[in-house]
């Protein structure tokens, strides 16, 4: 039976560990949007011994590039919304083991060495859904921060504060479930089927 | 002969780039509440009314249905009897770079080795521009197409030898429904499926992209084989089960669309072009008299 939660940032072990796929979070507080860019570059400190520009332990870490604009001198958020979680396959175990972060929010999935991270450091994966920006810049509150402009506005990392954002479904929990991999197995199967020889 | 001008052109573009962004096309609205009524999955279902709620506000609002503009696509028609005295490409990036500043595209559009990003979309080559020829059109056909990209990223181009072609195009057919296994929720599903087989690889992804951009979702293909193909191919690719987002469920594609041309007989090439469920596209006729009428 799914249940429906409502947590908080920072996350702890203890909000996430009872977490199981199928269940919907609503989220608030504070979260971080990164792609591509702005993880690669969160690699390249970490190599040089850098400080970050945020702490990430107990954070959620959202998929994502807004559209913004900037209202006397304030940015604000027009929308937002998931981009593909596959892209960022390569950090988890980094961004789980050594930032401490919770929950990673996306679209799309991501694949066995997220799966791993997430059972090895409890995390999870949300499921934002895909395409519906206009609906999810409704939880957004407020632009606490921007870092790293410099990789243009999709790319930055947006400091956001969240009131009751979801529903997300749990995707991937920490005990080693994932959707994506259970439907893709059994589509994978389906088409054997389809294909047998005749 | 009518000449069109930079003003008339530009007019054009705004409006159908702006209208693009600010919700779906008509029948892929159709086909998505088509959807949601047979969907069986609860959180499918649930899925399927959140897309279709949030696509209905943006309109009504007049925001953004998706936060990414994807990448930009005009398919222009033109004839022997209108003139243009201005260059698609530069018209259609003027207006997209204006309409970025107002806050209907994210400034996504950046150099594809450096990553630097311009910051208004601005960039080598955008939009990109298929220019079709019919010597009867008294009138230009512009269509703009805004693709997202992570469903780029589940696309699949192979060149199939004859023996892979199988009997009655059995290797397209499990190359698809592989494509499809794979590409799991990343492309955004519910998806459509644009398939290009033939020519060489550069033309069947030409194919693919546009089977699905400019022909109505909804549409049945006029060549009956390949009618068929693309009824046999949704009803296949939704038996899967892969659903909204990619969660599970019966709603996988809306619409699969096929487009054909031949090839060598040593060849044929596949390409499997995924677009994800918010269909940014819209037309416009630009008549003789420099009059408007929409298509799509």
């Amino acid at each position: 039976m799914s249940k429906e939660v409502r947590l908080t940032t920072p996350l702890k072990k203890e909000d996430i560990a009872d977490l199981e796929v199928g269940d919907i979070v609503y989220l608030s507080g504070k979260v971080y949007t990164a792609r591509d860019m702005a993880h690669i570059r969160i690699m390249e400190h970490l190599k040089e011994g850098r400080q970050l520009v945020e702490d990430f332990e107990g954070a959620a870490i959202f998929h994502a590039g807004p559209v913004v604009r900037k209202k006397n001198g304030e940015w604000e958020i027009i929308v937002i919304g998931p981009t593909t979680s596959m892209r960022m396959e390569p950090f988890s175990e980094t961004l789980l083991g050594k930032l401490g972060v919770k929950a990673i929010i996306g679209k799309g999935g991501m694949g066995e060495e997220t799966l791993k991270a997430l059972k090895k450091y409890c995390g999870i994966y949300l499921l934002s859904p895909p395409g519906c920006a206009v609906i999810q810049a409704n939880s957004v509150q407020k632009v606490l921060n921007v870092h790293w402009l410099d990789l243009g506005v999709p790319e930055a990392i947006w400091v956001l504060e969240v009131k009751e954002w979801g529903p997300l479904i749990v995707a991937m929990d920490s005990h080693g479930n994932s959707i994506f991999k259970e439907v893709k197995e059994k589509a994978l199967d389906r088409i054997s089927e389809m294909f047998k020889e005749k | 002969m009518k000449v069109i001008d930079e003003k008339i052109l530009f007019e054009a573009a705004s409006e159908i780039i702006k209208r693009s962004c600010i919700g779906i096309a008509p029948d892929a609205m159709e086909l998505l509440k088509h959807a949601y009524i047979n969907e069986t999955n609860a959180a499918a279902k649930r899925l399927l009314e959140t897309m279709i709620r949030n696509a209905e506000l943006a309109t009504e609002v007049g925001k953004p249905v998706c936060q990414s503009p994807g990448y930009p696509v005009v398919y222009a028609t033109l004839g022997n009897d209108i003139k243009l005295e201005t260059n698609i490409q530069k018209v259609f990036q003027k207006a997209i770079i204006e309409l970025t500043k107002k806050g209907y595209l994210r400034p996504s559009m950046v150099h594809p080795i450096t990553r630097k990003n311009p910051g208004d979309n601005s960039g080598i080559g955008v939009p990109d521009v298929e220019i079709e020829y019919d010597p009867n059109a008294d009138y230009v056909d512009l269509i703009i197409s805004f693709k997202g990209c992570g469903a780029e990223l589940a696309n699949t181009l192979k060149v199939l030898t004859p023996a892979q072609v199988g009997r009655e195009g059995t290797g397209i057919k499990k190359l698809v429904l592989e494509t499809v296994a794979n590409a799991r929720g990343i492309p955004c599903p519910p998806v459509a499926i644009g398939i290009g087989i033939g020519g060489q690889i550069h033309y069947a992804a030409k194919l693919s992209r546009k089977a699905v951009s400019v022909r109505k979702w909804t549409d049945i293909n006029p060549n009956p084989e390949l009618a068929t193909l693309e009824k046999e191919l949704l009803t296949k690719v939704n038996s899967l089960g892969i659903g909204p987002a990619g969660i599970g469920g019966d709603t996988t594609a809306l619409t699969v669309k096929v487009e054909m041309t031949s090839t060598h007989t040593a060849i044929c090439p596949v390409a499997i072009n995924f677009h994800c469920w918010p269909a940014r596209r819209s037309g416009i006729r630009i008549h003789s008299d420099g009059s408007f009428t929409h298509l799509l």
